[in-house]
């Protein structure tokens, strides 16, 4: 770990002139907030007392149980706070405070809580909220965001829904803390796909299995009689494609995830493999074998038509559109060795962004467009990674025996994994953000492996 | 009524200062810049008094135990190195040896006479023809000289130093000390004017008026980082800098809500500022020098991450 901290800190360093070259770039366009220097220029205005960067700390918060509307309410009132805590404490940008220190009991969500009890606990942000079941059946969920140095209310919201869905609603609450309080979307509200392990190392049963972001509600979408690999999700969510060892060569399948409706995608001769999306959803790219070698074809999805990407006496494999579709990067050994590349999604000329030593597998592109993740194996180790698109800026997250297969949460801040620690015991999920902090492992029935997350489901 | 002020604020700024550190240090390991320290001068009339009064009773005391002292350590010294491994040196002084000359003759001198005396009083003369120096020296009273040049060469071993320091001592203090002080006072009075002043910034190029702000400011910025819980902005850097205006009271409490300066832009930059405004409330009241309660009365902290 010592190592990792001092590697990461050494890329800030080198990270740092082009950063600042950055700054003046933009200082000079006027983009940044002309107050400070103007008032900096300006004279006679009162002495400035600059308090530079602090390190960061996560935000102490207070999530109160809500308050159940009825007392038939209470379990589910108990359930949305915890999860909601979980969220935001596994996100690693709060603290949420220990019930048992709380000074005032909220009773009453429609009046301004006594602000000096959670000034007392050294809380900065309070969230109040309500559960209460309607006359109709459905389940309305209210809750308020307060500041407590202020006693200002930052946002509120309230929902109606399915009490079954009551774990989503809480999710959602927890994406709207999140994004009010880092000025950052959330995350929350979404799922992951994954390849769920079970039975001995010989004869390891894997199926397709489905899981909210948390690790709960886990549900299996394949019986585990055929091999599944390389799951991804469709932009709608409502759709996942990947492959499957069937009768023959393995195929790519397209499923729908609400009706268990299955097909293959296309009817090529030879094995196709490491299907994903385009951003739009309307079309897969995948690699297809031809002979030693592998190409890159993108098939359309209503009209079937297929086009070739590439055409290399190399294994072209891995693609991964950027977020708005127009390039795509991708793994190849055209060099020698499997290395990244990035090129227009019309095909064309490919640029290698990877240069380090070893060889980078399994690139994705992040949702913000910002940075391909991947896969890195050099010196006995496998490694995750983000590289910036024009191939600057490489951070390697997370080492050790065998990490592999990152995927991006939808707000492109934090990365799933799996890790394999060899032996008997099967690979496990993983969360890292992408400054490299905060590494958590995410719960799952059985070992997994090969995650990938969705987009957000609201 | 000068000096107390000035003695108690130095005093209380040593203090604060030193205490800061201690607090400061002690809960956390900051990566703190170091700030430039404050500037403390204890000034003249102060420094005078005390280097004043210091010698004075430093030369009272002093002369009774040197002596003392020097007398006793110099005959040990004498009797153990100097008379076995060091006549050389005994020799080599000038004063010393003309003494001995001296009183050899003269002691040989009266023995001789008293034979001279008893068998021819014609001799005296030659004596006196064959050494006319000593017969200078002669004239003066034997007796007395038996009993005032016996303790002399004593003295004269042990007197070289005590001369010079006696003399040292006297002159320089009155005349050369005086001088050096008097000196200090008037380019002092040059620069700061009438009043004495305890602020370094004084003086130089761009010295306005009293400027003791990397003290406060520092004292500031220490208690309102405590508080604040800076939002996470990810890898990249996007340089956020948010300030406000606030006034305080004299017991450190706010006395308005902070003003911010302009407004943000992106929803990072609003989330970070207020992530500053919490920290400057919730830190209240702060702990800042009274000295200076004119200058932070009314301030602008400014929170940023560009580095300067």
């Amino acid at each position: 770990m010592t190592d990792k901290d001092g590697e990461d800190r050494l890329r800030q360093m080198l990270l740092r002139p082009s950063r600042r070259q950055i700054i003046s770039g933009m200082a000079s366009l006027g983009v940044l907030s002309g107050a400070g220097v103007r008032h900096a220029l300006a004279q006679g205005g009162p002495k400035r007392i600059v308090v530079p960067e602090g390190e960061f700390t996560p935000l102490p918060i207070a999530i109160p149980n809500f308050v159940p509307g009825t007392p038939a309410d209470t379990d589910v009132a108990i359930g949305v706070t915890q999860v909601i805590t979980n969220n935001l404490k596994r996100s690693g940008l709060f603290a949420p405070i220990d019930q048992a220190a709380y000074i005032e009991h909220i009773t009453n969500i429609d009046t301004a809580p006594q602000f000096a009890n959670w000034k007392t606990i050294n809380a900065q942000a309070l969230v109040t909220g309500r559960m209460t079941r309607q006359g109709d059946g459905r389940l309305k969920a209210e809750f308020r965001l307060w500041d407590v140095a202020t006693g200002q209310q930052l946002t509120g919201q309230q929902y109606f829904t399915s009490p079954e869905y009551w774990r989503r609603i809480a999710h959602i609450i927890s994406d709207q803390i999140y994004e009010r309080l880092t000025g950052e979307k959330g995350y929350f509200d979404s799922r992951v796909v994954f390849v769920d392990e079970s039975g001995s190392a010989q004869r390891r049963v894997k199926r397709l299995a489905l899981m909210d972001q948390d690790g709960a509600n886990v549900r299996y979408l394949t019986k585990g009689t055929d091999l599944v690999l390389t799951p991804r999700f469709s932009p709608s969510t409502q759709e996942i494609t990947y492959m499957e060892f069937g009768q023959g060569d393995p195929r790519v399948y397209l499923l729908n995830i609400e009706t268990g409706q299955r097909e293959i995608v296309g009817n090529f001769p030879g094995m196709s493999f490491s299907p994903r999306f385009s951003p739009d959803g309307q079309r897969i790219i995948m690699s297809l074998q031809q002979g030693g070698n592998s190409n890159l074809f993108v098939m359309d999805l209503r009209s079937k038509s297929t086009t070739r990407l590439t055409d290399t006496p190399a294994i072209d494999t891995s693609p991964s559109y950027a977020p708005d579709g127009s390039r795509l990067c991708f793994e190849s050994d055209r060099g020698g060795k499997p290395q990244i590349y990035v090129m227009p999604a019309t095909g064309g000329a490919a640029q290698r962004i990877s240069f380090g030593d070893g060889t980078y597998s399994t690139p994705v592109w992040s949702p913000r467009g910002d940075y391909i993740a991947f896969t890195k194996q050099g010196g006995g180790q496998f490694s995750i990674g983000i590289i910036k698109p024009d191939g600057s800026g490489e951070r390697i997250l997370t080492s050790g025996f065998h990490n592999e297969g990152p995927t991006f949460a939808p707000n492109g801040r934090v990365l799933m994994f799996f890790r394999d620690p060899g032996g008997n015991d099967g690979a496990s999920l993983f969360t890292v953000d992408i400054s490299g902090r905060n590494e958590l492992k995410v719960p799952t029935p059985g070992f997994a492996s090969d995650p990938a997350w969705s987009p957000l489901l609201s | 009524m000068k000096v107390d002020k000035t003695l108690v604020a130095s005093v209380a700024l040593h203090v604060l200062v030193i205490g800061w550190g201690l607090v400061s240090f002690s809960s956390k390991a900051f990566e703190s810049i170091p700030e430039e320290t404050l500037p403390v001068d204890i000034i003249s009339s102060d420094q005078l008094a005390k280097v004043t009064a210091g010698m004075k009773t430093g030369k009272k005391d002093n002369p009774k135990p040197l002596v003392e002292k020097v007398a006793e350590a110099k005959p040990a010294d004498d009797a153990v190195g100097k008379i076995s491994e060091k006549p050389p040196v005994v020799t080599d002084t000038s004063p010393p040896p003309v003494p001995k000359v001296e009183d050899k003759p003269v002691e040989k001198k009266p023995d001789p006479p008293k034979p001279v005396a008893e068998a021819k009083p014609k001799e005296e003369p030659k004596p006196v023809e064959k050494k006319p120096d000593p017969a200078k020296i002669d004239p003066i009273a034997e007796a007395i000289k038996k009993d005032e040049k016996k303790p002399p060469p004593k003295q004269a071993q042990a007197a070289p130093p005590k001369p010079p320091k006696p003399k040292a001592e006297r002159t320089f203090d009155e005349s050369k000390i005086a001088a050096l002080l008097d000196k200090r006072d008037p380019t002092r009075a040059a620069l700061t004017g009438a009043e004495l002043n305890s602020n370094a910034a004084l003086g130089l190029a761009h010295g306005k008026a009293a400027d003791n702000s990397a003290t406060w400011g520092s004292m500031f910025k220490e208690q309102v980082e405590r508080c604040w819980k800076k939002p996470y902005g990810g890898i990249e850097s996007q340089n956020p800098e948010v300030a406000f205006e606030i006034k305080l009271k004299r017991d450190g409490t706010l006395e308005g809500s902070p003003v911010p300066e302009g407004t943000p832009g992106t929803p990072y930059l609003r989330v970070y500022q207020e992530s500053a405004l919490r920290a400057i409330i919730e830190c209240q009241p702060y702990n800042l020098p009274a000295a200076f309660f004119d200058e932070w009365k009314y301030f602008a902290p400014v929170f940023t991450e560009r580095k300067t």
